[in-house]
Order: structure tokens, then C-alpha cells, then sequence
């Protein structure tokens, strides 16, 4: 599952630079007073406990591992031009594979080409996928008994830990509607009412409005979390399928392999602006006009991005 | 077609029918006597979703009604006569700005808005659309429905703003300190990038502007929210206004990707760099 041309990976760089790194870390400055850090990693311990006794998450985590290896492919893939290899996320079915429909692989295919790569939201500073928010660090927080979880480019998931049912269908939202509870040591997370735009990564796979997604986190010890996530999809997949992060998401302190970005989460000096004065897109948009004459790719999944433009 | 695009921030916010009247949020009493809860560190418990159901996105002085907008009391409570004391000088571009604002082309808009710029503070709290506060042992996180913006206010670091170095610490939505006195938060805002709004009326500051902001509960569901602005190059005095935001409970919430809405409407984002450039 390489992929093929060089250009695209260009792009996926570009769109890293744009929407990964918004701002680089040099013109923001630091500028927040000083820094409250953290003191190098301390030993794992017991897992840290609220007052009822469930799991405490608060604080930063990271599954990145050694680096940044699946932005743009899921599945296995070898290094190239602007990313870096690695083995696939997806822990079932096991052959690593995303259980694609015929179709399905088609569109996914399609929204690999270089000259799509366009259509990713990400690029226009909209949401990240909630599986692709995972590839980076995110910050846990309690909040009036539900569990706030804040991620890249600003967005922050509010888990609703006391509601039962989801919202009506009728409303859409771009993470879905997510509603967790616990089970033993582990927050069960379960997502539906999905607007079916957004992308897993930049080499485009996705999933529909239609789909539902569970994600199980397990507190191993005070470092360590284990993140799962299923997503079940008729509309998309032959069955479903689970992926993890490329390595236990551990806890960030000043040092850590995802400092950089964990500080962004708890920096109040980093603003992430990301839309003002992005003029990256206006030349990508310039690609995919000459390929589709001023309007949107006809794409086979209903709702999935805009109507035709005028 | 046109005419749509301006709902996307006028017509659409105008449904925002205000369930209060501004002129009782104008007068609500500063400091009222009521204990809210406490976070588990002893402080004030302000989490939850709040919106401000008022008319200040329009314009923060009293006006007239325009196509679209209500007419309304407005929110400046200091200076006693409600206007914002602008320098002379400063009006002409006031006017400037309003003018430009009223084409329903966002690309040709003056109001940064219309491109869905960052709004600034404290426009974002009275945008219309609600937010969300998480009081965390660290921080104060605010977390805006209104494109998922999210700005962070540390609390107990009360170390000086740093020198905006040629710009590179100027912030859209400014840099923060946060404090709290008795029963409110209070936010002292600065480094401000000069480029955004207070409202939809054109009213506007430059990069010397500082904020402070009080959020004070005065109910189980009712904060008082109090701004003032001191800004030397464009106004002659200090100017605050006073507003009352509800909780939100029937939703916590949702989302409205400002850009994907352009994007819907066939605005691509594909407009140079016009914030910065006079």
C-alpha cells in the first residue's frame, strides 16, 4: 500500500506544514510567561484514581510512538518523499487491511490521486477525523462529570458520561454525538451522528454518516493508555474493523516524543490559527479546478462533501 | 444566492431571538449576592455552556433597526451615555468599516468575519453561539461552538505580557491572565493583532487594545459578563459593557464550521492574505 506518485506526498507535506503545524512553533514564539512543565517522566505507578474510584486520565497522552508514521496510510506501508513508513494500525481483521467495499476502495483510491487531495477538510482547517486526531496528543479533562477531550487544531471533544441515548438523527456533526461510560478500568466511548466529511487521513480513507464507532481507553498504569477503536459501517465496509495508535498512547512531559504538540494543549500562549492567511489552498484549489472545471468531484457518497460549487 | 451568503452572519444569527432584554442584561446588577459552587480547588464553579441570547453581535450601542437586524438597546454601560468614546478621528473609519460590511459578497466584506476570521475577544462570547468552560487544576479552558475555536486562560501566572516582537506575539484573540476575585473570573487580555471587531457594526480597535473580562455567576444559570476595553490610539477613555449569559441544558455543545459553510456557498478559500494588507 504504497503509494504512488511523489506529488501527492508533496502535498501531504504541504498540508502538514498547513494544518498539522498551523503556525510554526518559531513565529508563535513562546511568549505564555512561564511555562509550567512537568518534571521528567516519572516511573509508572498504580493508576491514578477519581473519587469514585474510576480511572483518573487527566493529563496529556500521546500514541505516536517514535514519530509521526500514519498520516497519510493506515494500512502497512514502506517510507517516501515526506512520511514515514510503518506497519498497519488496523489490529482487525488481521490481515491489516481496511474491509473495504468494492466501491468503497474505488472512492478511497480516488481520494489518494494527487490532484484530490484538495477535497481533505484538514486542509481547509476544518475537523480532523476523531481516529486521526489520535495520531497526535491529546489532553484529558474532567468537567462537570463528563470527560473533555482536547486534540489537535483546537478541537475538543466533550463525552457525555451521563447521558444514556444519542441525539436525534436529524442532527449531524462533524465527530458525532459521543456518549462513554465505564467498564472495569476501561472508558468506553460510543459515536454516532456522524456528517460523513471528514477523513481518516490524507491518503483519504473514510467512513459514512452512517457509521458508529466505539472506542475502549485502558488505563494500564499512570502513564499508559491503550486506545481502540471499532467502526462499524454498512454503508462503507464488508464487517468491522479495529485499529490502534502506532504505539500505547504514554503520558507527555517536557522530553517526551510528542512534547511539541502536547504543549500546544496546554500552552495558552499557542493560538491556533490556522484558515487566516492560508493561501496554501487557493494553489491546490488551482489543481483540482483544471481537473473538474470549477466544481466538486462527483463522489459516490451522499452528504460526504459539498453539493456542485456554482 | 448572494443574499444566502449573508445569512451566514446576520439573517441565521438573527434567529438567536433574545429570551432577555438587553436592556435588563445592560442593568443587571454588578457583583449581585449570590454564592455559586465551588470547583474542588475552592474556586468559583463556572463550568457548563453558556450563550449570550442578545443583540450585542449587532452592535454593542443602542440602534436603530437595518435589514435583518432588530433594532436595540445597547451594552456600554461606562461611559453613563452608551456610546464608545472614540477618539474623533477614529470615527471616520468606523463608518468605513460599517459601509463595507454591508455587501453580502464575504470576499469584498470588510468585517473580518464574513471570511470566518477569528472573532476576538470579547466578540466570540456574544457571537451567538455558545461555549463551553472547563476548569481544569491547571487552566480555564474555553471551548467556542463557532468553528471549534478554543483559547486557554492560565491561571496564577502573573508574569507581564511579552513584547509583541515586531508582531510575533500578537494573537487574533489576544494573550491571557486569568485570576479569580471573590465569586468571578477575571481575564486581563493583551497582544492583540489589531485585525478583528466588536460587532457587525464596524466598531473596532487597534493592536494597543487591553480587555478585561469578568464572568461572575449571579444565578444557577446566569452569569453576569462584563468587558472593558482600553485602547489609547482609539479611544479617549476606558469603555465597558455588561451582559447577562444563560446556561445552556437541553444540549451540550454541537458544531458550525464557519469555513465549511463558505465552502457549501461556493466561497472557496481561495482569497489571498487581505488582513494585514491596508
Amino acid at each position: 500500500m504504497q503509494t504512488r506518485a511523489s506529488f501527492v506526498l508533496s502535498i501531504a507535506l504541504f498540508m502538514t506544514g498547513l494544518a498539522v503545524m498551523s503556525v510554526p512553533a518559531s513565529a508563535q514564539g513562546r511568549g505564555g510567561g512561564a511555562p509550567r512543565v512537568a518534571p521528567a517522566l516519572p516511573p509508572a505507578g498504580p493508576i491514578p484514581r477519581t473519587a469514585d474510584g474510576k480511572p483518573n486520565l487527566e493529563g496529556v497522552f500521546s500514541g505516536m510512538g517514535s514519530g509521526l508514521t500514519h498520516t497519510v496510510i493506515l494500512e502497512d506501508h514502506t517510507s517516501g518523499f515526506g512520511i514515514r513508513g510503518g506497519p498497519s494500525l488496523i489490529i482487525d481483521p488481521p490481515n491489516g487491511l481496511i474491509p473495504y467495499q468494492p466501491w468503497a476502495l474505488v472512492e478511497r483510491n480516488k481520494r489518494r490521486e494527487d490532484v484530490n487531495a484538495y477535497e481533505d477538510p484538514v486542509g481547509h482547517c476544518e475537523f480532523y477525523d476523531i481516529g486521526r486526531l489520535h495520531s497526535f496528543a491529546q489532553r484529558f479533562m474532567y468537567t462537570g462529570g463528563n470527560i473533555a477531550i482536547a486534540g489537535q487544531e483546537q478541537i475538543v471533544r466533550i463525552i457525555d458520561m451521563n447521558r444514556k441515548q444519542h441525539l436525534p438523527a436529524s442532527i449531524r456533526l462533524w465527530n458525532g454525538d459521543p456518549i462513554g461510560w465505564w467498564e472495569g478500568d476501561t472508558l468506553v466511548i460510543d459515536t454516532t451522528n456522524f456528517n460523513g466529511r471528514t477523513r481518516m487521513a490524507l491518503g483519504g480513507d473514510f467512513y459514512s454518516a452512517n457509521a458508529h464507532v466505539v472506542e475502549r481507553y485502558t488505563m494500564k498504569d499512570s502513564n499508559t493508555i491503550t486506545w481502540t477503536m471499532t467502526i462499524t459501517d454498512p454503508t462503507v465496509f464488508t464487517r468491522p474493523w479495529t485499529f490502534t495508535t502506532a504505539a500505547p498512547m504514554t503520558r507527555q512531559v517536557e522530553g517526551s516524543n510528542d512534547w511539541n504538540r502536547a504543549l500546544r494543549l496546554l500552552d495558552p500562549a499557542w493560538e491556533h490559527d490556522c484558515h487566516e492567511g492560508n493561501v496554501v489552498l487557493r494553489h491546490m484549489r488551482n489543481v483540482y479546478d483544471k481537473a473538474y472545471g470549477g466544481k466538486w468531484r462527483q463522489q459516490t457518497v451522499p452528504g460526504s462533501v459539498p453539493a456542485a460549487a456554482p | 444566492m448572494r443574499f444566502i451568503i449573508l445569512a451566514i452572519f446576520t439573517a441565521a444569527t438573527a434567529a438567536a431571538v433574545p429570551s432577555i432584554s438587553p436592556v435588563v442584561a445592560a442593568q443587571a446588577p454588578a457583583g449581585a449576592a449570590y454564592t455559586p459552587g465551588r470547583t474542588p480547588d475552592g474556586h468559583p464553579d463556572l463550568q457548563g455552556v453558556w450563550r449570550a441570547w442578545n443583540l450585542a453581535k449587532y452592535d454593542l450601542e443602542d440602534h436603530s433597526a437595518k435589514p435583518g437586524i432588530p433594532a436595540g438597546r445597547g451594552f456600554v454601560v461606562d461611559p453613563a451615555d452608551g456610546r464608545i468614546p472614540y477618539r474623533p478621528e477614529m470615527l471616520a473609519r468606523r463608518q468605513k468599516n460599517y459601509e463595507g460590511a454591508l455587501t453580502p459578497d464575504p470576499i469584498a466584506n470588510t468585517d473580518p468575519l464574513a471570511k470566518c476570521y477569528m472573532p476576538g475577544v470579547p466578540r466570540l462570547t456574544y457571537l451567538g453561539w455558545p461555549f463551553q468552560i472547563i476548569q481544569d487544576q491547571r487552566d480555564v479552558n474555553f471551548t467556542y461552538e463557532w468553528s471549534h475555536k478554543k483559547r486557554i486562560v492560565p491561571i496564577g501566572d502573573t508574569s507581564p505580557l511579552p513584547d509583541p516582537d515586531g508582531g510575533l506575539n500578537l494573537r487574533w484573540n489576544g494573550m491571557a491572565r486569568g485570576r479569580y476575585d471573590g465569586n468571578s473570573l477575571v481575564v486581563t487580555l493583551g497582544n492583540f493583532n489589531g485585525y478583528t471587531w466588536f460587532d457587525m457594526a464596524g466598531n473596532f480597535h487597534s493592536d494597543a487594545l487591553t480587555v478585561v473580562e469578568r464572568y461572575t455567576l449571579i444565578g444557577p444559570d446566569t452569569m453576569q459578563y462584563e468587558a472593558t476595553m482600553t485602547d489609547p490610539k482609539v479611544f479617549t477613555r476606558p469603555w465597558t459593557i455588561r451582559m447577562v449569559l444563560q446556561r445552556q441544558k437541553e444540549v451540550g455543545l454541537l458544531d458550525y464550521e464557519c469555513t465549511a459553510m463558505l465552502d457549501d456557498l461556493g466561497i472557496h478559500h481561495t482569497f489571498p492574505r487581505d488582513f494585514d494588507v491596508q
